[in-house]
């Protein structure tokens, strides 16, 4: 898929619609995360469960299309999963953002994947792979109590 | 040469990008190379090689006559009074820190005030940090008006008895105002200040005088200029070569080295240490040459014209908002849209061949007083005609559409 291409689809479905907008009341981790670069920001809140299960995710943010609509389609498909397998997605999809040509996990469903690897036509521009894993950086970070807003300059 | 005719000069617009022809507006970032300079950086390599000032063989007084040659046509192209107020270094980010560092040991001590604009690249602010830093400098910034613009007044405003060297942009990269360096000049040394000023987007694009600006320093960026990369020019009076220390030690800035003491040389030597950048200080030549056969008033008019153009069509363009309106402007044509971010509008405009830079160009003090994270840039070259504005127009339009504005 080409650039553009991947502008047409995220837009159509997560730039005007975006999944887990807002803050909401009883998170109990949340974690923030600045791309100096595009001035991109997101903050992101957690409910973890009894059993370490991802209850309730959301973001609040600005920045470039790519880095929302990221935030978007992670926290749609995070919730539900729990501690250990959200932490796994995370790590495939950093792999495939970089360099791998797919994602290597049997905790997606195909269209999750598809949808994931829509963001792997800015795998050639880094400056870009900042945006997109922006919000993936700042979720690990929340799931592992760090403290200090992540940085993906 | 017919500047009609000048792409033909530069072998880059030979070859596709991405299947695209380029469309290249990024030259405030910078410029592109015409032939003569490449080939010139190939001959010198390959059978004039040797390293100057040092060895009496054949190849060595010849590339030392080269390499002094370019020092004497940046002399004339700028209009300085002397070839040794002319010093090579790597970049005009290195001519500032020379300048704040030896003038700043010199002079400055704390409670001193350093005044810059709010217009400052991040190579005229950074240095000066420094000095902050290490010595309780103060650094006061003169305010932009409403257009994005710096008059004789705003600098006048912010200057106290404490402030001890005013250090101004020429050109600002993103609002594209032209300062008046004469005036601002003539007020400062009135009260006795120096001036540097960060020429990297004049040089270019505007007729240079340094008798006729009467400015104290001039820092300029060869690789903005069709020149080579890692190498700047700092334009500086004689008087302050002289005065000031050198800036780094080693080979070829001394005069005499024993165990208990280090006499330094003559200018220009003593603030070129070390090998230089050889190969581009002489191609760079080439670029000067270059330049003289466009003539600076065609290139002026031409970019001019492109300017005008440019504007008049990103104002008729809906949603598109230009940043800055000064009272004089060159080259630069920045912009937002409304709702979409300016690295989405600069990949977007990518996949159509057309390269425009978006972030903050290194001006974030700017950025954060005109409410913005990152901006758009399209900024202009010689080489740059009508209808590679169209197409920025048009692809802005494919944008536009893309995310529904």
């Amino acid at each position: 898929m080409n650039l553009k291409e991947l502008y047409q689809e995220i837009i159509l479905d997560h730039g005007k619609n975006p999944r887990n907008l807002g803050k909401f009341d009883n998170f109990n981790k949340d974690a923030k995360g600045h791309n100096p670069l595009c001035g991109d920001k997101v903050h992101l809140f957690l409910k973890l469960d009894e059993n370490k299960k991802v209850n309730d995710i959301s973001f609040e943010g600005e920045g470039c299309a790519i880095s929302m609509a990221s935030a978007s389609i992670m926290t749609d498909l995070m919730k539900g999963k729990s501690e250990k397998d959200a932490k796994e997605i995370i790590e495939k999809f950093l792999d495939m953002i970089k360099e791998k040509d797919d994602i290597d996990t049997k905790l997606l469903e195909e269209d999750e994947k598809t949808k994931l690897m829509s963001l792997g036509g800015v795998k050639n521009y880094p400056m870009r792979v900042k945006c997109a894993t922006l919000s993936w950086h700042a979720l690990s970070s929340a799931l592992e109590d760090f403290q200090k807003e992540v940085t993906t300059e | 040469m017919k500047i009609e005719n000048i792409k033909k000069e530069f072998p880059i617009f030979n070859n596709k990008v991405q299947n695209n022809d380029l469309v290249y507006l990024d030259s405030a970032n910078s410029s592109q190379k015409p032939l003569v300079v490449v080939d010139r950086i190939y001959d010198f390599y390959t059978k004039e090689f040797s390293n100057v000032g040092r060895s009496v063989h054949y190849l060595a007084v010849a590339a030392t006559n080269l390499y002094e040659n370019t020092r004497s046509a940046v002399q004339k192209y700028i209009n300085a009074k002397h070839k040794n107020e002319i010093v090579f270094t790597k970049g005009a980010t290195e001519a500032i820190n020379l300048v704040a560092n030896t003038f700043g040991q010199k002079y400055l001590k704390e409670g001193d005030e350093i005044l810059l604009t709010e217009l400052e690249h991040h190579s005229n602010y950074v240095p000066w940090h420094y000095l902050r830093k290490n010595k309780g400098i103060k650094i006061n910034f003169a305010e932009i008006d409403e257009h994005g613009d710096i008059s004789l007044e705003d600098i006048e405003k912010q200057i106290t008895n404490r402030t001890k060297i005013i250090a101004i942009t020429h050109l600002s990269n993103v609002t594209g105002a032209i300062l008046p360096i004469k005036e601002i000049t003539e007020l400062a040394h009135s009260k006795g200040i120096p001036v540097l000023v960060d020429g990297c987007q004049s040089a270019p694009h505007m007729k240079m005088n340094m008798q006729d600006l009467d400015c104290d320093f001039y820092a300029i960026s060869c690789h903005k200029m069709y020149g080579p990369t890692g190498l700047g020019v700092l334009y500086a009076k004689k008087k302050w070569l002289d005065d000031l220390p050198p800036y780094q030690g080693g080979g070829g800035m001394i005069n005499e080295v024993k165990k208990d003491d280090i006499s330094f040389g003559e200018l220009p030597n003593k603030f070129e240490a070390g090998t230089m950048a050889t190969a581009q200080v002489i191609a760079f030549n080439e670029s000067i040459n270059f330049l003289n056969k466009i003539g600076v008033e065609n290139l002026v008019k031409h970019e001019n014209d492109l300017l005008n153009y440019g504007e008049e069509l990103l104002r008729k363009n809906n949603s598109v908002k230009l940043i800055g309106n000064p009272r004089k402007k060159g080259a630069v044509l920045s912009f937002t849209i409304d709702g979409i971010h300016p690295h989405d509008i600069a990949t977007i405009l990518d996949e159509d061949g057309v390269a425009i830079r978006a972030g903050h160009h290194c001006c974030q003090i700017l950025h954060d007083k005109l409410g913005l994270t990152a901006s758009a840039r399209a900024s202009l070259g010689v080489y740059n005609s009508k209808d590679d504005l169209d197409k920025l127009n048009e692809s802005i339009n494919n944008c536009k559409k893309i995310f529904n504005k």
